[in-house]
């Protein structure tokens, strides 16, 4: 079927309070498409519709219906109908009287009126309901009325504002078929706005990817689905792994510290690119036969298929000393207030760095009155800390006169440091009591503070990497002594959908063939 | 649950008490005096429908009756053709003007009724400053005071905040997507107004209507200032039996048969609205 344009938008600019919600849209939608506008909330896609329909201005730019430019025309007057995201059915007309009001403005005789609309009754399958108050309708028959009131005017394009927002999972499901059948019939062109990705799959001829008021991609869903333009619309749609290469030439692709023959070509020599695998398109094989080899993670039953973790590159990795002691809180002679604190490592180029604040945190250093609970703030804390290694005492004061002695450890602490994975882990040993470990409300992110955990891109140092601990104590019942922590970043991990049942824990190969790799460029914030 | 529902609902009895004490008890007592023969004592009494005869029979009283009705009326009349236009507008305004606009005809209110109903006696007065600017126009010097025109005039300018406030409250809950589908199905502002606005807009409408009737219907000082004793109403009658006459069993009476009209009127209204909607439930 080649289409005739119907619809033209030219470069489209609309803001609203200063906040630009469309930066520049250019659009073309032919006759009899479904077209889907898709994407969160907030990228523009209903204020585009509106802008169709005539409910709100464009700033600038030209919508051109059918040749014409029609930016000036009333909704009124526009050859199009829409259907309203909570359906603006009229509540004081009954169902015929609902289908019946555009035929009624335009004049059209009694008889004339009486047939269509029960001609649309019938399309929707709500025949017999014409004398029904709209109000005491489901959601879903409340759907088809304004659908039926919307198409009964035979519009040139029907627009639909995330019709099916409102209506459970199954509703959905049917209406989505139901819809499908409806613009199959009628055969005009639908243009249907919605952020679930799945419905844009289902129902498209063409869907349209917006982000943030910009088009990030025009295709038919298998293009959309298959061959991704860029990292978000591969995030957008449907499960995908994505990962950082570099192309080397033409159908070569180098990620993960391994080289691929790919499909793709076009791309600068070694032009830094986003790598995105289905996890349908993965297979898993022996380690032999594998591309890659890794350890399964975790293994979670979809219903249809299975989705397998596996670790293809493991995290970094670092482990330090926990030294638990007896709190050995220092109480004034009165007995009105206690003061605690522990003795820290510091990292030599961190030693600038230090403060009275940081000393404080890292040495988690309070004061409180041990009968009333209140906190008293710590007034005076004295250090002496020079740029080289060794051991500096720190003393904590309160204005009441108390005050605790504790000790820096200024260590030149080497981190571990990963090529392969682009990525570097730091921690320091370091000291807590029994209390604070019992006491804690998240553990792990604390004994990370109190570690100075930290892990970073090799490439770019302010990015920072996510961390997990490992410890095998169990923090209720923990006692004085030395524990061992180990701090590691995630690794490179592959979703992959199969239906064989795979067990954790074993290693394993994955394979998956050069057409199913699709290269992206990066994308430009 | 029960026990909280019990502490609700005994919270509920101060209410109940007051609401017996100040409202049903003395309904109760006007309607055992409008049927009861004046000077009873409450021990020993004798059960008469005088009253009403005495009423029916009189042609005066029902002319007064026809006149109140008639005045209330055409106050009603007037203040939906001014009310509904300016809620309308109100409605239409961005919600900061909205908001200065409810103000300003509130706030009139906060002042006395009828410290504002004896200013509108110095303004119609002889020498006032409605006969001055009528002579300036060239209007010669009509008398304004103490005229039918001067009650109404009263009565509008006293009732036409109420009449205001219901209409704009129903248009401002309207669903804006309902004005947007209208457009979008054809229909230009004038019909979507004929067809959507004022369909929906009813209710409000009916409240508004109720509001400004009863109480023209039953005003008294209204027609006693700015009519001057030459415009009587049926409040005026039954003030006079009340604290001229000293007969509280007619004064009963009349109040009885006001009350009843009214009511009949009231479901009139209500049954009308009913068929409007169709049956179906206010939104």
């Amino acid at each position: 079927m080649k289409e005739k344009k119907l619809i033209e938008f030219r470069n489209i600019v609309k803001s609203f309070d200063g906040q630009i919600v469309l930066k520049g849209v250019n659009l073309d939608i032919y006759e009899n498409e479904f077209v889907t506008l898709l994407g969160p909330s907030g990228c523009g896609k209903t204020t585009l519709l509106r802008i169709l329909g005539g409910f709100i201005d464009a700033d600038e730019g030209k919508i051109i219906f059918k040749g014409e430019e029609v930016n000036h025309i009333p909704p009124y007057r526009r050859e199009l109908n829409t259907v309203f995201q909570k359906y603006a059915l009229f509540p004081h007309l009954n169902v015929y009287e609902n289908i019946a009001f555009g035929l009624k403005i335009n004049k059209l005789s009694k008889d004339v009126i009486d047939q269509k609309v029960m001609k649309m009754l019938k399309l929707i399958g709500l025949e017999g309901f014409e004398g029904k108050n709209i109000t005491l309708l489901s959601g879903g028959q409340q759907q088809r009325v304004a659908i039926a009131r919307a198409l009964v005017n035979e519009p040139k394009v029907l627009l639909l504002d995330e019709p099916l927002a409102a209506l459970d999972l199954k509703l959905r499901k049917e209406m989505q078929y139901e819809l499908k059948r409806i613009q199959q019939e009628v055969g005009i062109t639908f243009i249907f706005v919605t952020h679930d990705q799945e419905e844009a799959l289902t129902m498209s001829d063409k869907i349209v990817v917006m982000k943030n008021g910009e088009i990030q991609q025009v295709g038919t869903p298998q293009e959309i689905y298959n061959e991704p333009a860029n990292r978000y619309v591969a995030n957008f749609i449907g499960e995908s792994n994505i990962i950082p290469g570099v192309m080397l030439k033409d159908y070569k692709v180098w990620f993960d510290d391994i080289a691929f023959e790919c499909v793709d070509f076009g791309f600068k020599e070694k032009e830094p690119v986003d790598v995105v695998i289905r996890p349908e398109d993965i297979d898993i094989v022996s380690r032999e036969n594998g591309k890659m080899t890794g350890e399964v993670l975790s293994v979670l039953f979809k219903g249809v298929h299975y989705e397998v973790m596996v670790e293809t590159i493991p995290g970094t990795q670092v482990t330090v000393n926990m030294q638990v002691v007896k709190s050995h809180d220092v109480i004034s002679a009165d007995g009105k207030e206690k003061i605690s604190a522990t003795n820290f490592y510091v990292d030599l180029e961190d030693v600038k760095k230090l403060d009275d604040k940081e000393v404080v945190a890292r040495s988690n250093a309070q004061a409180w009155n041990p009968e009333t609970d209140d906190y008293i703030s710590i007034s005076k804390i004295e250090f002496d800390v020079k740029e080289e290694e060794g051991q500096y005492p720190v003393l904590f004061s309160t204005s009441g006169g108390t005050s605790i002695e504790r000790t820096i450890f200024v260590v030149n602490q080497p981190f571990v440091s990963n090529e392969k994975a682009n990525e570097a882990v730091m921690a320091f040993n370091f000291q807590t009591t029994v209390e604070e470990i019992k006491e804690s409300l998240a553990l792990d992110t604390d004994i990370k503070t109190w570690a100075n955990a930290q892990a970073w891109k090799l490439s770019d140092e302010s990015q920072s990497v996510d961390i997990s601990a490992y410890y095998d104590f169990e923090p209720q019942s923990v006692t004085e002594g030395t524990y061992r922590i180990t701090f590691s970043t995630t690794g490179r991990v592959f979703k992959i959908h199969t239906t064989d049942y795979i067990k954790e824990g074993q290693e394993v190969g994955l394979t998956f063939f050069p057409e199913d790799i699709h290269v992206m460029s990066k994308m430009v914030f | 649950m029960v026990i909280i529902m019990k502490k609700f609902s005994q919270m509920a009895i101060p209410y109940i008490v007051w609401s017996v004490l100040m409202l049903v008890l003395p309904m109760a007592l006007i309607a055992f005096y409008s049927i009861t023969q004046q000077g009873n004592s409450i021990i020993s009494f004798s059960i008469t429908l005088e009253h009403y005869i005495k009423f029916f029979t009189d042609a005066d009283f029902l002319i007064i009756l026809w006149r109140s009705l008639w005045i209330a009326f055409k106050t009603t009349i007037i203040c939906l053709l001014i009310g509904y236009p300016v809620a309308y507008y109100i409605s239409h305004c961005k919600e900061r003007m909205q908001n200065i606009l409810v103000f300003c005809i509130t706030m009139p209110m906060w002042i006395n009724m009828l410290v504002r109903t004896y200013a509108w006696i110095g303004l119609l007065s002889k020498d006032g400053l409605m006969q001055k600017l009528l002579s300036l126009l060239g209007l010669g010097n009509a008398e304004l005071l103490y005229t039918e025109g001067a009650v109404l005039l009263g009565m509008v300018y006293n009732f036409l905040p109420f009449m205001i406030l219901q209409i704009n409250t129903t248009l401002c809950k309207m669903d804006d997507s309902l004005l947007e589908a209208s457009a979008d199905l054809g229909a230009d502002p004038v019909q979507t107004f004929y067809r959507v606005t004022l369909p929906l807009s009813i209710p409000g409408v009916i409240n508004g209507i109720t509001l400004v009737f009863l109480p023209a219907v039953s005003s008294f000082f209204i027609p006693k200032l700015l009519g001057g004793g030459k415009y009587f109403l049926i409040g005026n009658v039954i003030e006079n039996q009340f604290i001229t006459v000293g007969e509280w069993n007619f004064g009963s009476a009349i109040s009885m048969i006001i009350a009843v009209i009214m009511m009949v009127l009231m479901m009139c209204v209500h049954k009308a609205e009913v068929r409007n909607n169709g049956g179906k439930g206010e939104t």
